[in-house]
Parts: C-alpha cells; sequence; structure tokens
C-alpha cells in the first residue's frame, strides 16, 4: 500500500461546514487509481489535502504514505517524500523558463538539460521547441498542462495526483494521454487520477467514487464506474457504451442488479 | 593584453549574469573597448568609428567616448570598470556622444567583488544625436558583503527621431548603498525604453533609483519599467518619473515590487505629469507578494517556501 486516507474530513477555511466527510481509500504502489465523481463532489479537495495545501487541512482523519503518517507534514515535507500534484489549472509564471521550471524537481542536478529533454519527449512536446520558452501567456492551455505533467515527471515522485489531465483538451489529445499515462507506469510512479471522462479512467486499475463529499466505493475501476453509472441513474449509456467490447465488461444481469440495488436506496 | 594582468575576480564575477568578462577584453572580440582597473586605465581598444580616449584623474578618469557620425557599430563597446579593492573612491566622469545617424550597442560592466567600503561614483553626460539607435546597458556587481556606495548620475540628451534603450541591472550580490539619478530628455519623435532591476537583499542593503524622462519634443514616446525586491531587511526605493510636456508625446511607467521578511522596504512608485492637453502619460503599479499558488506549485516540487521565493523573484527580475 501506498496510500491511505482513513476517515478524512476536510472542513472550508472558515470551519463552517466539511467540503468532504469521512474520506476513506487506499491506493496501490505501482497501480492508477481514479477518482470519479460529479463537478462539486470534493476530488480537488482531497487531492488538494494530500499534498498538504494550507487552507486543505483536516479536522478528522489521517494521511499515511508508505507506512508513515503525513497528515501534519507541510507541502515541501510531502514532496520531499515523494508526493505531487499536477494542477486542474496549472500558474503562468512571467520569466520562468520551461528548461529551469521542469528542472526544479530534479534532485540530481548532474546532466539536468539532458533529463529536461527526456521529460520533454515523455510528454510529446518537441524539446528545441520548448525548452527556452517561458511559462507565461504565450503557452497554450494544453501546452501549459504538458509542461506540468513533465515537471512533475522529471521530479521521479512515488506518487502524482494529477487533477483532471484532461480538462480542456481535444478528442486527439485524449489518446496521447493515455500513452503519457502508460510511460509513467512504467516508470515505476503510482497514479491518482482525477478526471470526468470514464475513456480516461479506463486506464485505471481501481478507482474510488466521491459522491456529495463521501467517498462511496472503492474497487476495480470498472466496478466505481458501473456504480457511478447506477447513483446518476445512467443505465441506458452504461449498457450501451460503457462495458461494451470491453474486457472489463459486465453481463446485463449484473447491471441491472446494481441499478436496482442504488434504485432500492 | 593578456587576461593575467586584469584581476580575475573580475573576470568571472557576473556570471550570475551570464555574463563572462573576458568576452570583452582587447584583443578579443572586435568591440572597442576601455578598462579601468580601480584609477588605472588598463586597456584601450578602439575601432573604426569610435573613439575612445581617457584620462586619468586623481580618484578615477575622465572619458570620452564618440560614435562617429553615420557609424553603424557591429560589437557591442564594452566599458568595464572594475575594482579588486575593498576600499576606495573611483570617480568615473564619462561624456558620451553619438553622432547623427549612428547605431551602438554600449555595455558597461560595474564589479567591485570585495567591496567593504569602496565608494563608486559616476557622472556621466550622454548626448544622442538625430536618427540613432543607440542602447545603453549596465550591469552591476557589488560583492557579498554589502560594503559597496554607488552613485552614478547621468543626464542624457536624446535627439530627434532616435531610439533609445536603457537597462540597468543590480540583481546579483549585496548591492550596499547605491544611489542613482537619471534625467533622460526625449526629443521630437524619439522612443525611450528604460528597464531597471534591483534587488536589496538584507538591512545594509539600500538602493534608492529615481529615474526621469521629460518628453520634449512632440510625439516622443517612453516607456519606463521598474523591478525592485527587497527581502531580509533591505530597502528598495524607485522612483519613475515621466513628463509629458510636449504636443502628442506618450508616456508609460510600470512597477513592481515584491517584500519579504520582516523590516523590509520596498517602494516603486510612479510619478507622473502631462503639461501639454494632447499628451498622454500612465502608469500601472503592482506590489506586495506572491499568489500562493504559485508557491504551492514549487513546493510541491519539493523546493522551500524560501526556494521557491527566490526562484520566484529571479523570474521576475529576469532579463528582458
Ligand atoms: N475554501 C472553500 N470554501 C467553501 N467551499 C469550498 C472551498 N473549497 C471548495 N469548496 C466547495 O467544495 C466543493 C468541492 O470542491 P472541489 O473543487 O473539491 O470539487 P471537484 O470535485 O474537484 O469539482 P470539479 O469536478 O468541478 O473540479 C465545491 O462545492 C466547492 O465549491
Ligand atoms: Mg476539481
Amino acid at each position: 500500500m501506498l496510500l491511505e486516507l482513513n476517515n478524512l474530513t476536510i472542513p472550508t477555511f472558515d470551519k463552517r461546514k466539511n467540503i468532504v466527510e469521512k474520506i476513506s481509500l487506499d491506493v496501490q504502489k505501482g497501480s492508477i487509481h481514479a477518482i470519479i465523481g460529479p463537478n462539486g463532489s470534493g476530488k480537488s479537495t482531497i487531492a488538494y489535502s494530500i499534498m498538504g495545501l494550507e487552507n486543505y487541512q483536516p479536522s478528522e482523519g489521517e494521511i499515511i504514505f508508505e507506512g508513515e503518517n503525513i497528515t501534519e507534514l507541510g507541502v515541501t515535507e510531502r514532496a520531499q517524500r515523494g508526493i505531487t500534484l499536477a494542477w486542474q489549472e496549472p500558474a503562468r509564471i512571467e520569466g520562468l523558463s520551461v528548461l529551469k521550471y521542469i528542472a526544479l524537481g530534479i534532485k540530481d542536478k548532474s546532466n539536468l538539460k539532458k533529463k529536461v529533454i527526456e521529460a520533454l519527449k515523455t510528454v510529446n512536446l518537441e524539446p528545441k521547441k520548448y525548452i527556452n520558452r517561458f511559462i507565461d501567456e504565450s503557452l497554450s492551455g494544453g501546452e501549459r498542462k504538458r509542461i506540468e505533467l513533465a515537471a512533475t515527471i522529471a521530479m521521479r515522485p512515488k506518487l502524482i495526483l494529477l487533477d483532471e489531465p484532461d480538462a480542456g483538451l481535444d478528442m486527439i489529445v485524449i489518446e496521447d494521454f493515455l500513452n503519457i499515462f502508460n510511460k509513467i507506469k512504467e516508470l515505476d510512479m503510482t497514479i491518482l487520477l482525477i478526471t470526468h471522462r470514464e475513456d480516461i479512467g479506463m486506464v485505471a486499475d481501481r478507482g474510488t467514487l466521491v459522491w456529495q463529499g463521501m467517498s462511496l466505493i472503492t474497487d476495480k475501476f470498472a466496478e466505481v464506474m458501473l456504480r457511478y453509472c447506477a447513483k446518476a441513474g445512467l443505465k441506458e449509456f452504461c449498457k450501451r457504451t460503457l462495458f461494451e467490447d470491453t474486457e472489463k465488461c459486465f453481463d446485463e444481469d449484473y447491471i441491472d442488479k446494481i441499478f436496482a440495488e442504488e434504485n432500492s436506496k | 593584453m593578456s587576461n593575467t594582468e586584469y584581476p580575475e575576480e573580475i573576470l568571472q564575477s557576473l556570471g550570475d549574469y551570464n555574463i563572462d568578462v573576458r568576452d570583452f577584453l582587447p584583443g578579443h572580440g572586435g568591440g572597442a573597448k576601455l578598462l579601468l582597473d580601480f584609477n588605472k586605465i588598463s586597456g584601450v581598444e578602439e575601432i573604426e568609428g569610435v573613439v575612445l580616449k581617457g584620462r586619468e584623474i586623481e580618484n578615477g578618469i575622465v572619458a570620452d567616448i564618440i560614435i562617429k557620425e553615420g557609424s553603424v557599430i557591429e560589437e557591442p563597446v564594452h566599458l568595464c570598470f572594475g575594482v579588486k579593492n575593498e576600499t576606495g573612491v573611483q570617480e568615473i566622469f564619462p561624456r558620451i556622444i553619438a553622432e547623427d545617424n549612428t547605431e551602438v550597442k554600449i555595455q558597461a560592466h560595474c564589479s567591485f567583488p570585495n567591496a567593504d567600503g569602496l565608494i563608486h561614483k559616476m557622472f556621466g553626460h550622454f548626448y544622442i544625436g538625430n536618427n540613432c539607435k543607440f542602447s545603453y546597458n549596465e550591469t552591476h556587481y557589488h560583492g557579498e558583503k554589502s560594503g559597496a556606495l554607488v552613485a552614478p548620475v547621468s543626464y542624457m540628451y536624446i535627439g530627434e527621431n532616435s531610439i533609445y534603450e536603457n537597462t540597468f541591472n543590480l540583481t546579483s550580490g549585496t548591492p550596499g548603498k547605491v544611489k542613482i539619478m537619471l534625467d533622460i530628455y526625449a526629443m521630437k519623435n524619439s522612443v525611450i525604453r528604460s528597464n531597471i532591476k534591483a534587488f536589496g537583499k538584507s538591512g545594509k542593503d539600500s538602493i534608492r533609483i529615481r529615474d526621469a524622462i521629460y518628453l520634449e519634443g512632440e510625439n516622443a514616446r517612453s516607456v519606463l519599467k521598474m523591478k525592485a525586491a527587497a527581502k531580509n531587511g533591505g530597502e528598495v526605493l524607485m522612483y519613475g518619473i515621466t513628463e509629458g510636456n510636449a504636443p502628442r508625446c506618450n508616456g508609460h511607467v510600470e512597477c513592481q515590487e515584491i517584500v519579504l521578511g520582516k523590516g523590509s522596504i520596498c517602494r516603486a512608485r510612479p510619478f507622473i505629469r502631462a503639461i501639454d492637453p494632447t499628451s498622454t502619460v500612465s502608469h500601472e503599479a503592482s506590489l506586495g507578494r506572491f499568489p500562493q499558488k504559485w508557491l504551492d506549485e514549487l513546493q510541491a516540487k519539493g523546493l522551500t517556501e524560501e526556494e521557491a521565493t527566490e526562484i520566484l523573484i529571479e523570474a521576475m527580475l529576469r532579463e528582458e
């Protein structure tokens, strides 16, 4: 087990209400673990709190990383232990070059440029076109997200929290991202993937469904997705598109059974 | 002259700016140059179109730098004012004249790597003729002991249809006490771009810069950018002045500042005035600290808050 959240409750900054409550899940080493759930269900909040950001400190529960309780640690310390986050919308910082930015997280500074070039290749950006550019407004949203991904990969962390890497990208690019995830996996990193898209989620080994601030189920991804569809009442969609012709396919009876269970709640 | 005659420490001192002074030594590169080793002229090289004359005086030099009419000078003219001593006084009185229809870049490197009670003063007069392209870049390094007192004063006259670019950089090392005054008079159709950057790093650093641009000719235009950062009790005060005194002239002042740590003071203030009703002068200012998200992003890559801030300041003060 790489990461474990036990009964994590995260209040809003003013402590007036809880954004998520009693979240529990576990992420296995070397896996791609997807967190799915509708807008506003608390997915980003969970990622921020795993990263240790200031306004997302839990009021209850604990975060265990490689057997160590890291709930009280700051962002830097968590990053130094091997956790990093690729933001849903990474910032643009004038004056900071792509080379310098990607190099930031590389601990062993020998052959630095070569490592940066390698990282850019991993996210399918042509190194010589990008390495001397700046991460300012001149980059498109997709380019900026890839550079962010390159920077996190270059760090060689143990766990990458990816908050909607697919947001704002077109279909053609999605294919590309699936390849990138596989490359990351080969590099022995674990991915916690937050996404809205079932097609992206399909690369995941396991998943957790977050619904209205609660973690409902953690299981094999297909199982989690099925439960999500049942919750949302998307039976036809589920049968026709989601599990058709995939190796993760369920038989119709099983799908009917899950939907019936959900309806009777 | 071989490298060994010029103090090695000075040659290497601008590495943080990606400048290797060796590239500018006599016998290297094709540019005209004048090197001052404390109060002694240790090298002069003229090229066609550039007159360089220096005369040693008690505490420094008087120098004439003339770009002859119509000359387009490809390689930058290099002025190096180095002092390796800890103390002493270096005074420079340059007179820089760009005659009409000339193009030139002047790079001045002022390096005092061991300064600990050292005084450097300059009184500069710049006369830029008509239809010129003139760029003046001054990069400073004052060592790591906050031990320099540096006080340059310059008057610059920019002729009609000329483009004048001025950059001043004092971001590496510890500045010490710095007082800079710059008056630029811009004539008809001239364009002025002035970029100033300074970083105060300790309570012993105090930087005051007053950069004034007077748009005196019709349709003269200017952009003045000042970027300042102060940490650990350092003080940076910058005054960016622009006056629109002629018809249809247009000036803009931009100030950006970051203050960190207790006791640090950083002020980058625009002062603008438009006397002529058809002229426009505007300003923009931002101050404070970096957005938390920027810090979070860098910290999530394993940097401490302090390291992240350094990187962001460096980015802000980057050479343009
Ligand atoms: N600081 C805060 N104060 C109050 N409410 C907050 C705060 N931060 C987040 N919330 C709320 O908590 C809920 C969960 O937000 P979160 O960003 O985690 O959702 P999400 O699942 O990532 O959504 P999306 O899919 O749109 O990215 C939202 O309703 C949001 O408005
Ligand atoms: Mg989100």
